[in-house]
């Protein structure tokens, strides 16, 4: 039977065949530079690195045997690009930063060209088809790296949002059926509906009887703004609570008036104390100095 | 007895009305002049209208409950809707155009302990 020679090979057989041959230098000198790369800033362990660099090399062999030409649809080729999302998805979550990610996915492809080089035995067409191959399967990784940072950025966003959304409108019970909702910065539709939903699902789970809505910390106030502080205060109403609005600075009285903005259904107060103070008189407490001379 | 609903009297001249299924509010005079006669035989102060089982409040509902407010509030009689979800105070809310011309309680027992019209301020 007639042995192989290289330039009967196929370009995966080649590739295949300089990773067995050379896997010892190929993995030290990626872990190396993962190591540069990651173990200085503690994104991962020297551990982590090294088993990371052999599982790459391991899958990147599984696709090269898969077949001739890369099939996108494979299981091994998922497998890979599975490999990169998790393992750009962990450097993410540990603070670690794409560029360095990418530069690292580049020194791979490098480690794969030296080894090349050093090939003489390689003719350029080889040489051309490997090139190609390399190019091809990288730089889909690279794009599916750059997928999952873009949807890990997005969701970091989103939950960053939300949180802002439940820290900016804390919504606390200040006494037995007493609930204080501070109002800051805009309002604007979509922070209404949040703060409207959790409203009144407080009122029904505190069995609240006065809400006091404090907007000292409105800069600014439209029609939109106003009319959604309406409807806030007719949805409190509808549930059988009193709604008392509180802190209206000088100029967002005067933008009120200025609108035509119908308030005098509002129990309106000029600050937060003065509020609290109207919403036990509704509940009938009397709020008296301790007595400091005891008799 | 009135079709479409329950109405019991629950003390203190307070009558708790349920509806039930049967209602239709394509038709409000079909019940209207049964429901204040009604009421005016149990010698009613207050109703209590009772929206637990009212998912919605759209626009045809309201009009049914701003009738039926209007024809207490002629017969001398406060009306209050208790119970409303909270899904349904703010889908109602961002509908409406005006305060609606009853009032409302979170349930049945603070309705009853509500001042009547006549006595508050």
């Amino acid at each position: 039977m007639a042995k192989n020679t290289k330039s009967d090979k196929s370009t995966n057989q080649l590739l295949i065949e300089q990773i067995m041959t050379k896997v010892a230098t190929i993995s030290q000198n990626i872990e190396k530079r993962g190591q540069s790369i990651f173990g200085q800033g503690n994104l991962l362990t020297l551990d982590e690195i090294n088993d990371y660099s052999l599982e790459f090399l391991e899958l990147f062999v599984l696709l090269l045997q898969a077949g001739e030409k890369v099939d996108r649809r494979g299981s091994e080729y998922k497998a890979l690009r599975q490999f990169f999302s998790n393992f750009s998805q962990q450097i993410q979550i540990r603070g670690g930063n794409l560029e360095e990610f990418v530069r690292y996915i580049h020194f791979m492809q490098e480690v794969f060209l030296d080894n090349l080089e050093a090939d003489d035995t390689v003719n350029f067409h080889q040489t051309r088809e490997i090139l190609l191959l390399l190019a091809s399967v990288f730089n889909d990784i690279i794009l599916d790296v750059f997928h999952v940072y873009l949807a890990e950025k997005e969701r970091t966003i989103q939950a960053q949002q939300e949180e802002l959304k439940h820290t900016s409108t804390p919504i606390t019970e200040i006494w037995d059926g007493v609930l204080t909702l501070p109002i800051i910065g805009t309002l604007d539709s979509s922070r209404t509906m949040s703060v409207m939903e959790n409203m009144l699902s407080r009122i029904e789970e505190d069995r609240a009887k006065v809400v006091v809505i404090d907007v000292t910390g409105v800069q600014a106030i439209d029609s939109q703004v106003s009319h959604h502080l309406v409807q806030m205060i007719r949805a409190v109403g509808l549930m059988g609570a009193k709604a008392i609005l509180t802190g209206i600075r000088p100029e967002i009285a005067r933008a009120i008036t200025s609108l035509n903005i119908d308030l005098s259904m509002v129990s309106t107060r000029s600050t937060l104390s003065d509020g609290l103070k109207e919403a036990f008189s509704l509940l009938g407490i009397t709020v008296h100095a301790a007595d400091t001379h005891r008799h | 007895m009135v079709q479409g609903m329950h109405l019991t009297p629950i003390g203190d001249g307070n009558v708790l009305l349920e509806p039930t299924d049967g209602l239709d509010l394509g038709e409000p005079d079909t019940y209207l002049v049964p429901l204040t006669g009604t009421l005016q035989q149990m010698r009613a102060r207050r109703l209590l209208y009772d929206l637990k089982n009212v998912p919605v409040v759209d626009k045809l509902y309201y009009t049914w409950l701003v009738n039926v407010a209007a024809m207490c509030r002629i017969s001398g009689i406060d009306m209050v809707a208790v119970n409303m979800r909270p899904a349904t105070a703010y889908a109602l809310a961002l509908t409406m155009e005006n305060s609606p011309p009853f009032d409302c309680a979170l349930d049945v027992n603070r309705a009853r302990t509500m001042p009547g019209a006549a006595n508050r301020k």
